[in-house]
């Protein structure tokens, strides 16, 4: 009788579950619970660090190939990454080899270079995008102009006085990359491994633990991870945005998910000993 | 006849793929020349790469059409959403911004691609749950430790499960985020690591067998 | 952009997003409209992207402009792969295709080699040498991660037969892929629920007064879309019952 009853559990339209779960993630953004991230993993506390000590006016390339499928949560990272560079007066250089992305680095610099009085041109420029990753990023080894010779608005990048001094991977001091695609892996291994330069990731969630490897070797100088590293980095550079609004919004679906797994094993351990 | 069908473009992916592949080690001027103009070749290649999706999506719509088969009146909107996008890229010549602030087309990343290209991949949180609830089923040793490190991850990734974790194993003087640090630094590396050098292997082998022919599928057949 | 164009987006945005997440609910022509849009305004967008990014300034302005015609060549070779499609000439496309796969591959053979072979052993073995200087727990850590790499590679061994010690090896090799996959599917779970969070923020944002209520009155319509469907979907089953009885 009992066991009836319970198997009629595992019957349940699914439907009341992704109700469920629309509630609990929808009710914390109409009024959110105020439970903040508060840890900050090692590798973002390295990426912060490696940023943080780059002496003023060094040249940051960050490559944001992430589309509006991974939005939510590599756009808080990318706009506390580029925060955090403009902060400490470097100088910044937008390039994307994913179609969808120009749209969003738009988003991105309508608003953040205002809050630190940057120029277009003089602290900051945007490259337009490029098919095949692998070509350019071996060409910007010898001659970053050879690919790059116009910006995003068709001016010659020579005379840009932001990309003063600029040649190639040598003049940069880091290289940045945010993506919901395996870009960072061609970014290591045909720019960091072989230039030796500098580079620090920003991926999704499901990417993350992927990751492992080029960080215990030092193959990467930091990793962000989801909507977590992108609360996290915010707290470092002390300006919550959509990461730390996100984490807060994310607390109930979690402990949803992991009841909902406890749940159903328990169940089948009452019928398998009933 | 079979001179130009085969022997030709086997040869060149011959040619192309051991001078790529030496010129990576040859730190010369004339090596770093040959890689920028194959790389500018390339990316123009790759460029046209993509009208082969393009052309056979409207076609394969068109011909829905024009058969008038079940529902074909959907095809339309693969053309309205298409036009929808390349109108106004024409009419404000690839620009999202201008000095008023967003043009027509970026208007139209905004406001159409954006949140259908977000929605189709947010409804997969939907399935992960129920997937959770309905086939998440701890019935091994092997299953157990997977489980494990799921629950850890999942608990720990959020401040509400960390004061949970404190709460109850706050005694052990270890904090969740240190114990997802150990696991993604160690053992989880071990386990990625080894399949990356499996795949390596294998990436390396596929390789020479395109450059030597051996490995010849993406040709089509004769 | 205008104020008015704001908002009529918003209304655009959120019924999308909407007709979208009806699929949860039921299979529905506003869901079916609103996934060809997508198919559609994807490829549209990356057409834009193409022809403006690349095919204008890497091919346009250089042949018509500079008159540099080196750029023929590559140019050739792509309009060469979409011969694809006419089946008597299809062996055009192989000019193109053999160019890019041996580009591709010998890209390829160097990094895999030094960035996932080499540099991986090395990043498994080097911390061994640095003992001296260890704390105990460092060199345990150190001594799991290349004690679990070797047991991985030894269940990756298909061509060895799996019995004796090379049996236990490889099953302690899946306790350390378990563990990378139960961390794998942690985060998997939290990147879906941000995705979701993205688009309820979207619509959050898009229910205030200033939108005139969008995503609550689409919602409502949807609702409303369904009450009536479905009664008079059960009208029809009922005509039909009543046929078959008759």
């Amino acid at each position: 009788m009992l066991k009836e009853k319970l198997q009629k559990f595992f019957k349940l339209d699914r439907r009341w579950i992704f109700l469920l779960l629309a509630i609990v993630l929808f009710a914390p953004i109409i009024k959110p619970i105020g439970l903040p991230n508060k840890t900050i993993s090692r590798d973002v506390q390295n990426a912060y660090t490696y940023m943080d000590t780059l002496a003023p006016g060094s040249f940051v390339l960050f490559s944001l190939d992430y589309d509006p499928s991974t939005r939510p949560e590599l756009q808080p990272q990318a706009i506390a990454m580029i925060r955090h560079a403009f902060q400490k007066n470097l100088r910044v250089g937008v390039v994307t080899y994913i179609a969808g992305a120009t749209g969003l680095i738009q988003q991105a610099f309508e608003k953040v270079p205002k809050e630190y009085n940057k120029v277009y041109g003089k602290d900051y420029v945007i490259f337009p995008y490029m098919a095949n990753a692998v070509a350019v990023l071996t060409q910007m080894s010898s001659d970053f102009y050879g690919i790059y010779d116009k910006d995003q608005d068709g001016t010659d990048a020579r005379t840009l006085p932001v990309m003063q001094g600029i040649k190639n991977y040598k003049n940069m001091a880091l290289v940045v990359n945010i993506t919901g695609t395996s870009m960072l892996d061609i970014w290591v291994a045909y720019v960091g491994d072989k230039y030796k330069v500098p580079v620090i990731g920003g991926v999704t969630a499901i990417s993350q633990p992927g990751y492992g490897p080029y960080l215990q070797t030092g193959q990467l100088k930091g990793l962000i991870g989801g909507m977590k590293g992108a609360a996290e980095y915010e707290s470092l550079i002390k300006q919550p945005g959509k990461g730390t609004s996100g984490i807060d919004s994310l607390n109930l679906a979690h402990l949803l998910v992991l009841a909902l797994i406890l749940t159903s094993n328990i169940i089948l351990l009452i019928i398998k000993y009933l | 006849m079979k001179l130009i069908k085969k022997q030709i473009p086997l040869a060149i992916v011959f040619v192309f793929g051991v001078l790529t592949l030496i010129s990576y080690y040859i730190p010369h001027k004339k090596s770093v020349d040959f890689m920028e103009m194959m790389n500018k070749w390339e990316n123009i290649v790759a460029a046209f790469a993509f009208f082969l999706g393009l052309i056979s999506l409207f076609y394969s719509h068109y011909s829905k059409i024009a058969r008038k088969v079940d529902g074909w009146g959907y095809s339309l909107f693969v053309y309205i959403g298409f036009l929808a996008m390349v109108v106004p890229a024409i009419y404000c010549h690839g620009k999202q911004m201008d000095a008023a602030g967003k043009t027509a087309l970026g208007w139209s990343f905004s406001f159409i691609y954006n949140p259908l290209s977000a929605t189709m991949f947010a409804i997969l949180a939907f399935y992960i749950v129920s997937t959770a609830y309905r086939s998440f089923r701890i019935k091994s040793l092997q299953a157990f430790v997977l489980f494990v490190a799921a629950f850890i991850l999942i608990l720990g990734k959020v401040p509400l499960g960390q004061i949970i974790w404190t709460s109850v194993l706050g005694w052990t003087g270890a904090g969740v985020d240190q114990v997802i640090d150990w696991i993604m630094s160690y053992p989880a590396v071990a386990g990625k690591r080894g399949i990356m050098i499996g795949i390596a292997i294998g990436a390396v082998v596929t390789s020479f067998k395109i450059i030597f022919g051996i490995e010849r599928q993406y040709m089509g057949k004769d | 952009m205008s104020e008015t164009w704001m908002i009529a987006g918003a209304w655009i945005a959120a019924g999308l997003t909407i007709f979208l997440f009806s699929f949860l609910y039921k299979d529905n022509p506003f869901f079916k409209i609103a996934e060809h849009l997508y198919l559609g305004a994807g490829m549209g967008w990356w057409f834009q992207v193409y022809v403006y990014n690349i095919l204008g300034p890497k091919v346009w302005t250089p042949l018509v402009v500079n008159h540099d015609w080196m750029v023929l060549i590559p140019a050739v070779l792509g309009i060469s792969l979409v011969t694809q499609f006419i089946p008597k000439i299809s062996w055009i496309s192989r000019y193109g295709f053999t160019f890019l796969m041996g580009y591709g591959s010998g890209l390829a053979i160097p990094a895999s080699l030094s960035t996932d072979f080499i540099n991986q052993i090395g990043g498994t073995i080097k911390p061994l040498s640095m003992m001296a200087s260890m704390t105990p727990f460092a060199i345990f850590n150190s001594l799991l991660i290349a004690f679990g790499v070797v047991c991985v590679l030894f269940y990756f061994f298909f061509s060895v037969e799996h019995k004796g010690h090379v049996k236990t090896v490889s099953n302690i090799g899946i306790y350390f892929l378990m563990i990378y996959f139960g961390a794998a599917f942690g985060n998997t779970v939290m990147a879906r629920f941000s995705l979701l969070y993205g688009r309820f923020d979207d619509l959050y944002t898009f229910s205030d007064k200033h939108y005139f209520y969008a995503s609550q009155l689409i919602m409502l319509a949807m609702v409303v879309y369904f009450l009536v469907h479905n009664f008079m979907g059960k009208d029809k089953k009922e005509v039909t019952e009543d046929e078959a009885a008759g």
